[in-house]
């Protein structure tokens, strides 16, 4: 368990902490998150003592941290940077080992050790064990990074957006890994990121900082539902409440600005309104705006006679959907169906739109991106 | 004669290294931990780097006397600048994440200068090392005129009497030894730079 207990730290007049209490329990998985210079790593590093703070206690099951010898402390406790930092006059068993080392371990210990590590993740010791930070890649030097941390099984690992660096492919396989041995080894990780993703993705608990103050301290989901103020939403960005899928009805993806005809008016008037505006079908409606059936081009050809009238060829034909109907209905008929588009009404059976393909996706990717 | 007059001048040359790298290790170590004896340790080896070797030589030998230890004495300190600014180099530009992840490791100051900082800082140590010896080599020519001995007699001999042969045998031996220990140094160089260097520096 890690406490915070009214931290304060100061660089001359800059406020980095300012009086931050918080508790992580064990096994936990905390991640530190916020903007640029909200005082996340100082946090991250006060844990270590790498910084000590100016006021206020930082306990590690209930001790006083700044009792324990510093360099002591920092045997048991796990920890992996940005910069990877891994030795590079060590081979990866020499850089796995470090901490094991200081601490005294036999040799056969360290070995085992080596062994052990390299086979959680999937690397094989005869062909990584003797190579140089050099002769391997990002994601592979991690790796390393993260094993060295875990080699000594401290109950607590400290991580400073140790994925930072890394391309996209390579982070999101170290988050799995990462999650992954965290299930296993039940350690106390706390987490330094600027990446939302990142946070909900692993985090138990998500804590936000700014301007040196824990905005809001909760687990992601809560998080996503309540955020605290403007600046939580704004990290949060597309990863907040997209609507459930299942919630969105036929009125979301509408396309409203349709052509109809009444179906008194002659086909003449009938085809010319077609030409004008450049389609070849039309939905009719009776006197009260009440949706009829719809009357096509084809339709039109296929009779002949002047005084002819809308009502005469039109067809009613046509599945309809009712403004409140769930959207994936209307997406299946239209894929089903060769229509190019499918007609929504409103309850007292007026117009209210049609959904096309078009309509779909400038809907979708406007819910998206906004 | 002529092979031991070489070895006397190389004993020369090799024990001022030495002494060099015993006193100015230690003082690069200390530029790199303490920010303010770093500028008068740093300014010293300047300064005695700007003294005229032949006076050096001159000064010292009036408190020790004449013959090889004022040799000696001289080049260490003429020597001191490249190895003192180097190690200083050397340390901190050692990658500041490898710095911070042995720190954070939980390595003690000591621990961490021996196992990472001085390994990693040894490449440019040692090219401070082959740059005062390969000085030492010229310089140690001026032990003739303090009863030093060495190639640098068999020089000063040859001119006086107007010898070429002689002249052309000290300048060509220590041309000779100059570019051997460059190139041969030179090599080792550029073997430790390649051991520590790939795609993550």
């Amino acid at each position: 368990m890690i406490q915070f207990e009214h931290v304060v730290k100061k660089y001359g007049d800059a406020t980095v902490l300012d009086d931050i209490s918080f508790t992580i329990e064990p096994g936990q998985f905390a991640v530190l998150i916020g903007p640029s210079g909200c005082g996340k790593t100082t946090t991250l590093k006060t844990i270590n003592r790498l910084i000590e703070p100016d006021d206020g206690t930082v306990r590690i099951d209930g001790d006083d941290i700044s009792e324990v010898n510093r360099v002591q402390l920092r045997r048991r406790i796990g920890y992996v940077i940005q910069q990877i930092g891994l030795f590079p006059n060590m081979t990866v068993a020499q850089n796995i080992t470090v901490v094991p080392k200081l601490l005294k371990y036999s040799k056969e210990d360290c070995d085992k050790i080596v062994h052990d590590m390299l086979e959680m993740v999937d690397m094989p010791y005869d062909q990584y064990a003797h190579k140089y930070p050099s002769e391997m890649s990002g994601g592979q030097q991690q790796r390393i990074g993260v094993l060295r941390a875990l080699a000594a099984s401290p109950p607590i690992v400290l991580m400073d957006e140790p994925f930072g660096a890394l391309d996209p492919m390579t982070r999101s396989a170290l988050q799995d890994e990462i999650l992954h041995l965290q299930k296993k080894l039940k350690k106390t990780i706390v987490f330094v990121t600027h990446d939302m993703e990142e946070a909900l993705n692993l985090a138990d608990v998500i804590i936000f900082m700014e301007n040196g103050k824990i905005t809001q301290m909760a687990p992601p989901e809560e998080m996503l539902k309540n955020p605290a103020n403007e600046s939580v939403k704004n990290f949060l960005g597309k990863h907040i409440a997209v609507d459930d899928p299942s919630t969105l009805t036929a009125a979301d993806f509408l396309r409203t600005n349709v052509v109809t005809v009444d179906s008194k008016k002659s086909l003449r008037t009938c085809t010319a309104q077609m030409m004008r505006s450049n389609v070849d079908s039309l939905i009719v409606t009776d006197e009260n705006d009440k949706y009829i059936g719809t009357v096509s081009v084809e339709d039109i050809k296929s009779v002949s006679g002047d005084d002819l009238r809308v009502a005469d060829v039109l067809k009613n034909d046509r599945e309809t959907f009712r403004v409140d109907d769930d959207a994936k209905r209307c997406f299946d008929k239209l894929l089903s169906t060769k229509d190019n588009y499918v007609i929504v009404l409103k309850h007292d059976d007026t117009v209210a739109g049609i959904i096309t393909k078009t309509s779909i996706a400038k809907a979708l990717a406007e819910r998206l991106w906004g | 004669m002529s092979v031991s007059i070489i070895l006397e001048h190389l004993l020369m040359v090799v024990a001022a290294v030495f002494c060099s790298i015993l006193v100015g290790l230690p003082l690069g170590i200390a530029s790199y931990f303490f920010t303010r004896v770093r500028r008068i340790i740093l300014f010293v080896a300047d300064v005695l780097q700007t003294v005229p070797s032949l006076a050096l030589l001159g000064i010292i030998m009036i408190f020790v006397g004449a013959g090889k230890t004022t040799v000696i004495i001289g080049i260490t300190l003429y020597s001191l600048l490249p190895i003192v600014r180097n190690t200083y180099l050397g340390l901190s530009e050692v990658d500041p994440g490898v710095k911070e992840a042995a720190r954070g490791m939980g390595m003690s100051r000591f621990y961490r200068l021996m196992h990472v900082e001085l390994p990693l800082a040894f490449p440019i140590i040692f090219t401070g090392i082959r740059i005062a010896t390969v000085n030492a080599i010229g310089t140690v020519v001026f032990a003739a005129s303090v009863g030093g001995g060495g190639l640098g007699a068999i020089i000063y001999k040859g001119i006086r009497v107007m010898n070429m042969k002689w002249i052309a045998f000290g300048t060509l031996s220590l041309m000779a030894m100059a570019i051997v220990f460059d190139i041969a140094m030179g090599g080792i160089e550029t073997r430790l730079n390649r051991k520590f260097s790939g795609p993550s520096n």
